[in-house]
């Protein structure tokens, strides 16, 4: 007899929970773990609902927002031979990372973030179409990256993407897959488990697929 | 586990929910509105599923309202420009506080577009959209946009002339518009059965507009087709090419200044065909040439904060002299000598008038010179006079010279949501003086058109777009009135029906209005229907039409319009960038059913250059690793139908003899490898070695026959050499024009 009616009442108090704003912290932590596990498209997707939402609950973090627009980035990429499709994400994800700049406030470990995290969103602009949008967005996904690089010459990620940029790139124009293998194999050396934080720490599974 | 404590809550808050059911207190909802980065949306409309209760957020997107109900409901949350949302929500006694986040509508759905009947190769193309590139890299076209877009359906394969031939339209029923103004002599003049090379180089353009049927009301004077060229704004940086092709040299320079507000440029090219013929044979005997020359300038300017002007001047020079079997003798031959010097230049400007108005006025002057000497030779080559038919008209000489100019302007009022409307007039004026074996003949014509155009859209999923064109000849002194209109409807996600309507009327060409300055226009009726769904790098469009010609001209007996026919046809186009990485192809198939009576037709039959079932595929792949283009195109076409037509025993015409030529099939290979010689140097280099061939299977073309005087005999009409082979190398300087050929980065 007790058994429906709590069930009723549990769903009842997990939609108001929903609803009413939990607790940021706990909730970014939720997420970021679920994000570590994120492969599909949909597994993007969701993610970026949510995050957005705690963004927005929030509006002064600059984390929620650099992880949205790192989902959409991401969806970017696993989208990349789809051309039109990837449009939304990518302006989803420009407007997002731009807010994330605008609250970094000056952290220069965290724009080095930010900026590698531009610099994917600009590439997800060039798969759109490469004859018309490569010739504006490649070089300006190029600048974000040494932007990047600059602030932190150190960072795994930005070593992870300039590792691809070098992967894919024609020979003619600089490509040099020796040379990224080479730098993915920096950037997993310097990603080493720890122990969980909510800041970024991805960029592993990313270099190892260099690799392979 | 439940803990105790919790229970105990749930169980107060099962009551106190029982007990505000029964006593039907308000509750208050609350909250907050924004969009996807967090800022407000104010004016967002919040209301519960099925009920009155709801509210307006303020200009914070903060909203709060009272509410009965209870239990579990739906929130619905709408906002111009957002997705609406819907939200559960559990109503109880204490009040609600929500935080909501819409998404922008902008980011899921495209603008429904126009599209019906034109085919656009734009620099914003995004997937599977043509690209301006993507048109000029199908092997085979020659440097020539209309021979390019013989690749996309609705065009037909005429291999001995060149333009295009649209829908049972002839190659004078399409017209070739730059930056809004006419280009009257895009290739250089005709030679009968040879295919002449345009004048003007393709990449000069940065968006293609091809509309095979019903196009739009601010263009006119062509009954099939209009070919709508944008040309290009600034360069990005300033640069020098050179091209060495044996048989083509280029060279070319564009400047952009330091502000980056205005370039100049200016190329050359030259051409003769003599040397290249001496080692492959061609059918006909040159003597001189083919000699083609031009020389070009450009500047272009940027005024104001939205202002551009940008103005090109061209020369250039055909010279050709050939001498083939004669058609009615074999123990004579024919002789045809042409020069063709056109001056061509253009002006357009446009810019932004305020916040919603906008101007486009062009101006554009054409001079072409085309004289012809024909002569009849004997086996030693020397000249002969024959007095009697059909000999007699064997010797002639021509020369016509042709003045064009024309004024434009357009002005376009803005309003919310993509909505426009655009107005205009424009007037050509054209000079025409023909010489004919000494006796001359003078044509004006003044040519004034106006036109209005609008852009409406209904709700997300409908644009409209009606338009209505006047045009009046002081020649014909004739005004007529063209109504045009289209319509998009978006099914779903890249996903349209389109339909268009428009009568498209044309005046008769020059060398019919010599003859009788009473003709009227000649009309042509368009009905469109087209389904077109582009996604994942794939794009799909069918597109079935009917057309109706009236007023046709008619020369026998007699020049006169009264001709009439129609045209109807089914059109696929398929193109898939996705399924092989790097490999880019696409297929088109065209069925044309046509038939019209005109010139010396004696009844509706199929014209001469039409073909019922066109199939091409152009494929475009790219070897990443050794840097290197292979484009391979292909077309075939059923064989087009040829007819002997002489006067009869009356007044009129008669066909003698008729029949269907063989099907056309040919395979085009052209190949690139990009490469850098000075990797080093300040000045790199982008350059490559290309060649390529056409017809690279030999396969024997007949596109027709020519036949005798008396129909004893007939000669066909095919390709001056089997196989055309090109090779050569090109370079650049400074801006890298082959970039546009390699950023495939994926």
């Amino acid at each position: 007899m007790k058994t429906p009616i709590t069930t009723i009442l549990l769903i009842c108090t997990a939609a108001f929970t929903f609803a009413q704003n939990g607790d940021y912290k706990a909730e970014l932590e939720v997420s970021i773990k679920k994000l570590d596990q994120a492969k599909s498209v949909s597994d993007f997707q969701g993610l970026e609902k949510t995050l957005v939402q705690l963004a927005n609950t929030q509006k002064t973090e600059w984390l929620p927002y650099y992880y949205a627009a790192f989902c959409n980035a991401k969806i970017g990429f696993l989208l990349q031979d789809d051309g039109e499709k990837i449009e939304p994400y990518s302006v989803r994800g420009e407007a997002q990372i731009k807010r994330s700049e605008s609250l970094a406030k000056g952290d220069s470990k965290a724009l080095a973030e930010i900026y590698v995290v531009q610099a994917m969103i600009y590439r997800t602009k060039v798969f759109i179409s490469p004859m018309t949008m490569g010739r504006q967005f490649g070089p300006l996904s190029d600048q974000f990256l040494k932007k990047a690089q600059k602030l932190d010459a150190e960072n795994p990620r930005a070593i992870y993407l300039e590792a691809w940029t070098k992967y894919y790139t024609p020979k003619l124009w600089g490509g040099d897959k020796d040379l990224a293998k080479e730098l993915a194999g920096k950037a997993i050396q310097k990603l080493p488990a720890t122990t969980f934080s909510v800041m970024p720490h991805w960029g592993k599974a990313e270099s190892e697929t260099l690799l392979r | 586990m439940i803990s105790n404590a919790f229970t105990s809550r749930l169980i107060l808050m099962a009551g106190s929910l029982l007990f505000a059911l029964s006593a039907r207190a308000q509750t208050r909802i609350t909250g907050e509105v924004a969009g996807p980065l967090g800022d407000a949306i104010p004016g967002a409309h919040i209301r519960i599923k099925g009920s009155q209760s709801g509210a307006v957020a303020d200009s914070l997107g903060v909203f709060g309202f009272e509410t009965t109900l209870r239990g579990k409901q739906t929130l619905i949350i709408s906002s111009l420009g957002f997705k609406t949302q819907q939200q559960p929500i559990t109503l109880a006694d204490s009040s609600v506080r929500l935080s909501i986040t819409l998404d922008d509508t902008a980011n899921t759905l495209e603008a429904v577009t126009i599209s019906a009947g034109s085919f656009e190769a734009s620099d914003k193309a995004k997937g599977a959209s043509l690209t301006p590139i993507d048109a000029y890299t199908v092997a085979g076209n020659g440097g020539d946009i209309s021979n390019a877009l013989r690749s996309l359906p609705g065009a037909q394969q005429v291999g001995e002339r060149e333009g295009l031939f649209v829908r049972g339209g002839t190659n004078e029923e399409t017209r070739m518009f730059v930056d809004g103004t006419l280009m009257k002599n895009p290739n250089y003049a005709s030679v009968p059965g040879i295919m002449q090379p345009a004048r003007i180089n393709l990449f000069l353009f940065k968006g293609v507009l091809f509309n095979t049927g019903g196009y739009s009301a601010l263009y006119g004077q062509a009954m099939s087709s209009a070919l709508i060229l944008e040309s290009i704004d600034l360069p990005e940086k300033s640069s020098a090419n050179f091209s060495v092709f044996p048989s083509n040299l280029g060279a070319g320079f564009q400047h952009l200044s330091k502000s980056g507000r205005n370039s100049y440029g200016g190329g050359v090219a030259y051409s003769n065909q003599g040397l290249y013929n001496k080692v492959v044979p061609q059918r006909p005997d040159y003597y001189r040439g083919p000699e083609y020359r031009s020389v070009n300038a450009n500047a272009r300017f940027k005024t104001g904060k939205s202002g551009m002007l940008k103005a090109y001047v061209a020369y250039a020079e055909s010279n050709i002299g050939m001498r083939n079997p004669d058609t009615d003798s074999a123990s004579l031959r024919s002789d045809f000598r042409i020069k063709n010097p056109n001056i061509y230049g253009t002006a357009s400007y446009r810019t932004d008038l305020g916040t919603d108005w906008r101007l486009d006025a062009g101006i554009a002057y054409t001079f072409d010179q085309n004289t012809i000497h024909n002569r009849l030779l004997n086996i030693n080559n020397e000249p002969v006079t024959i007095p009697n038919a059909p000999f007699s008209a064997k010797n002639s000489d021509a020369t016509r010279n042709s003045h064009f100019a024309q004024g434009r302007a357009v002005l376009t009022r803005h309003f919310e949501r993509n909505q426009s409307l655009r107005f205009g007039g424009e007037t050509f004026y054209f000079d025409d003086t023909q010489t004919y074996n000494g006796a001359q003949n003078l044509l004006r014509d003044q040519l004034s058109a106006a036109f209005v155009e609008t852009d409406i859209h209904i709700g997300g999923h409908v644009a409209f777009r009606p338009g209505l064109r006047w045009e009046y000849s002081s020649l014909l002194r004739k005004a007529v009135l063209a109504p045009r209109a289209s319509l998009g409807y978006r099914l779903g996600a890249g996903s349209q029906l389109n339909l268009a309507y428009g009568i498209f009327y044309q005046k008769p060409e020059n060398r019919y209005l010599f003859q009788n300055r009473q003709l009227g226009f000649s009309r042509a009726e368009h009905y469109v229907l087209n389904y077109s769904k582009k996604a994942n790098n794939r794009f799909f469009r069918t597109e079935v039409y009917y057309k109706k010609y009236n007023d046709l001209v008619k020369t026998l007996p007699g020049i006169r319009l009264g001709g009439d026919g129609y045209a109807r046809g089914l059109e696929l186009f398929w193109r898939d960038k996705k399924t092989v990485r790097n490999l880019d192809y696409w297929l088109t198939y065209t069925y044309l059913d046509t038939k019209r009576n005109y010139l010396d037709y004696p009844e509706r039959i199929r014209p001469s250059f039409t073909s019922p079932h066109t199939f091409t595929i152009a494929i475009k792949r790219f070897f990443q690793e050794i840097s290197t283009n292979v484009n391979v195109s292909y077309s075939c076409a059923a064989g087009r139908p040829y007819y002997d037509i002489r006067a009869g025993d009356d007044a009129g015409t008669r066909i003698y003899d008729s029949g269907t030529a063989r099907a056309y099939n040919v395979l085009n290979l052209h190949v690139s490898k990009m490469m850098s010689f000075f990797k080093k140097s300040k000045f790199r280099d982008y350059s490559g070695f290309a060649f390529g061939a056409n017809n690279i299977l030999g396969t024997k073309q007949v596109f027709g026959y020519n036949y005798a005087y008396d129909g004893s005999f007939k000669t066909p009409i095919t390709l001056p050499a089997t196989r055309f082979y090109f090779v050569g190398v090109f370079m650049s300087l400074g801006i890298d024009r082959t970039e546009d050929l390699l950023d495939q980065n994926p």
